[in-house]
């Protein structure tokens, strides 16, 4: 496989605060990977050193670019939404279109109507006349009319509701992901775009705390819920976490084999959201 | 460059409809004040006798002359708008996009910092000027229509008082030049504006202000020179085309001397002078060191 984005010993300080300390990571083509990261860890630091939009120290490459020195050769492989809100509100959505025309030489502006044809969003609209609801479609619109070989994601669906939140992802795989596209995704709402993923990346205080392919998160980590005697067995084979639920134990294992675990209690895979909360919480104990 | 350069002038246009919206409302307020001059001319019966002035074969001179003050007195009411406009334009233009986070969509754009302050740049120091040019030549013409309909009401002749003399194409033509020229030597506080809206937090007015109050007050008590102070009052109160001397055209010792198309704003503008003059340079040099700092302030520092 291709590496896409190649990190080597990235840091990035503001003063005394080590927003990102000294990370090395991969991401391949055509994998959607997943940053996850409690507020304040990192992620949009990252993110923004990935686009060139802030400077660093160590070897960052994406697309083969130098991120912060190609801004604009990178630009034209690269979309990213920031946030919802950020489309200006003065503009026309048909002025919109054409001056991302104008502008970007990897643009289809008919593909981007053609997208828009399926919404309620009216050319002649302002942004500011939009619900946030049709300012997504419309910026996700503008985003998949690019023909870009890596796509950004900051927090994108941010404030929707849960319809539109559904929308957002299903129309991101059906119309724009494909094997020659590669998706980084920052979000908080785990749960949503876990099945999504097909890599995920843990970032807490400016560290990585895991980086693995979601088929290896399900061969590393397995989750036990057990009670009585089987749970102070378990309990020697040192989980990672442990919490109650309805009066069972719910442990969490990294690099014990189910074969060790059988007979122990229920096995299952956890959930990204579990394993994210179990592993800051290791971190800062 | 020059593609996106374009789009981007073309997007400052579109959301800062004020470029258009001033100088429209100018030429409305100027043509009803004109109506409202002429109606209230004619309601006093205090006209001057037309008729008598176009049988008195008025002087081409005088006739050039008048008319190129006509026209003048307006133009400045839109010189003056327009720089008011270039103050507020270049002031909020790198802020307001930072501060309404917009900043972040055209940052996602393949656009350079560069080309993006650049465009501001033009359209500060051309795009406005021009549009107001625009607007104030189409408003010469309606203010002469509504001053032909009066001559003509008052049984005068308007085509041998105003059309067969009015030096409409120097009047634009100069007012093209000077405008131009006077952009180009304001263009430091422009440069200054603009890098005051890339970086300051908040307020860039009060910034911008109080920056071009302070320093030379800062350096009367620091140095003490008043090189700043001066530099300051001369860029702002002595302009180098300013001379312009409409009065010499009804002096008396020169009129005779003077053939009608002598009476000319052109043939008035020293513009080789203007264009060898070292603080002209000297200004422009700074305006380029303000912009530069401008687009390594947005280029460098991160706060979207």
């Amino acid at each position: 496989m291709t590496s896409l984005v190649s990190a080597r010993n990235v840091s990035k300080s503001f003063g005394a605060v080590h927003a990102v300390d000294n990370i090395s990571f991969e991401i391949e083509k055509g994998r959607i990977m997943g940053l996850i990261g409690p507020n304040g860890a990192g992620k949009t630091t990252l993110l923004k050193a990935l686009l060139g939009l802030t400077d660093c120290d160590g070897e960052l490459s994406v697309l083969g670019l130098d991120p912060f020195k190609q801004r604009k050769e990178l630009m034209q492989n690269i979309c990213f939404i920031a946030d919802v809100a950020v489309l200006p509100r003065w503009i026309r959505v048909d002025q919109l279109l054409n001056f991302v025309a104008a502008t970007h030489p990897n643009f289809s502006r008919e593909r981007a109507e053609k997208l828009l044809s399926q919404t309620k969003v009216m050319k002649k609209s302002k942004i500011r006349e939009l619900s946030k609801g049709m300012v997504t479609q419309l910026h996700l619109a503008i985003i998949m009319a690019v023909d870009a070989k890596f796509l950004v994601l900051d927090e994108p669906t941010l404030g929707l509701d849960i319809l539109f939140r559904k929308e957002f992802y299903s129309n991101l795989l059906s119309d724009y992901f494909d094997e020659d596209r590669t998706i980084l995704i920052t979000t908080h709402q785990v749960e949503e775009v876990e099945n999504l993923l097909t890599d995920v990346m843990f970032i807490n205080d400016g560290k990585i705390l895991l980086d693995s392919s979601m088929e290896a998160v399900a061969d590393i980590f397995v989750q036990l819920e057990t009670s009585g005697e089987s749970a102070a067995k378990a309990r020697g084979l040192a989980p990672i976490s442990e919490s109650e639920l309805f009066g069972k134990s719910v442990m969490l294992f990294e690099g014990v084999s189910r074969e060790h675990l059988a007979g122990l209690g229920e096995l299952s895979t956890p959930s990204v959201a579990d394993l994210f909360v179990a592993k800051v919480r290791e971190a800062r104990s | 460059m020059i593609g996106n350069l374009q789009a981007l002038v073309q997007r400052e246009l579109w959301e800062h409809r004020s470029i258009f919206v001033t100088p429209v409302a100018i030429a409305v307020v100027l043509s009803l004040l004109t109506v409202l001059a002429l109606v209230s001319a004619a309601a006093f019966g205090s006209h001057v006798d037309l008729a008598v002035l176009t049988a008195s074969n008025i002087g081409e001179l005088e006739k050039r002359a008048a008319l190129m003050g006509f026209l003048s007195m307006p133009t400045m009411v839109f010189a003056i708008g327009a720089w008011i406009l270039i103050v507020f334009y270049s002031l909020d233009t790198l802020y307001a996009e930072r501060k309404n986070k917009s900043i972040l969509f055209w940052r996602s754009l393949p656009l350079t910092e560069t080309e993006t302050v650049l465009s501001k740049l033009i359209t500060a120091l051309f795009v406005i000027p021009v549009v107001s040019l625009v607007i104030a030549a189409i408003t010469h013409i309606v203010l002469l229509i509504l001053a032909s309909f009066w001559i003509m009401s008052v049984g005068a002749d308007a085509g041998h008082l105003i059309w067969s003399s009015v030096p409409l194409f120097d009047v634009w033509l100069g007012t093209f030049i000077v405008a131009i020229a006077m952009v180009l030597w304001l263009s430091p506080f422009v440069g200054w504006f603009l890098f005051v809206s890339a970086f300051a937090r908040r307020s860039p007015f009060l910034i911008a202000t109080m920056g071009i109050i302070l320093l030379p007050i800062v350096e009367k008590i620091v140095l003490p020179t008043s090189f700043f102070g001066a530099a300051i009052w001369e860029r702002t109160f002595r302009p180098p085309l300013a001379d312009l001397d409409f009065v010499k055209f009804l002096d008396d010792d020169v009129y005779f001397e003077m053939t009608p198309d002598l009476v000319s704003i052109v043939s008035a503008i020293d513009i080789q002078g203007f264009v060898t003059s070292p603080s002209l340079w000297a200004g422009m040099v700074v305006c380029g060191l303000f912009t530069t700092a401008a687009i390594y302030v947005r280029r460098y520092r991160d706060d979207s």
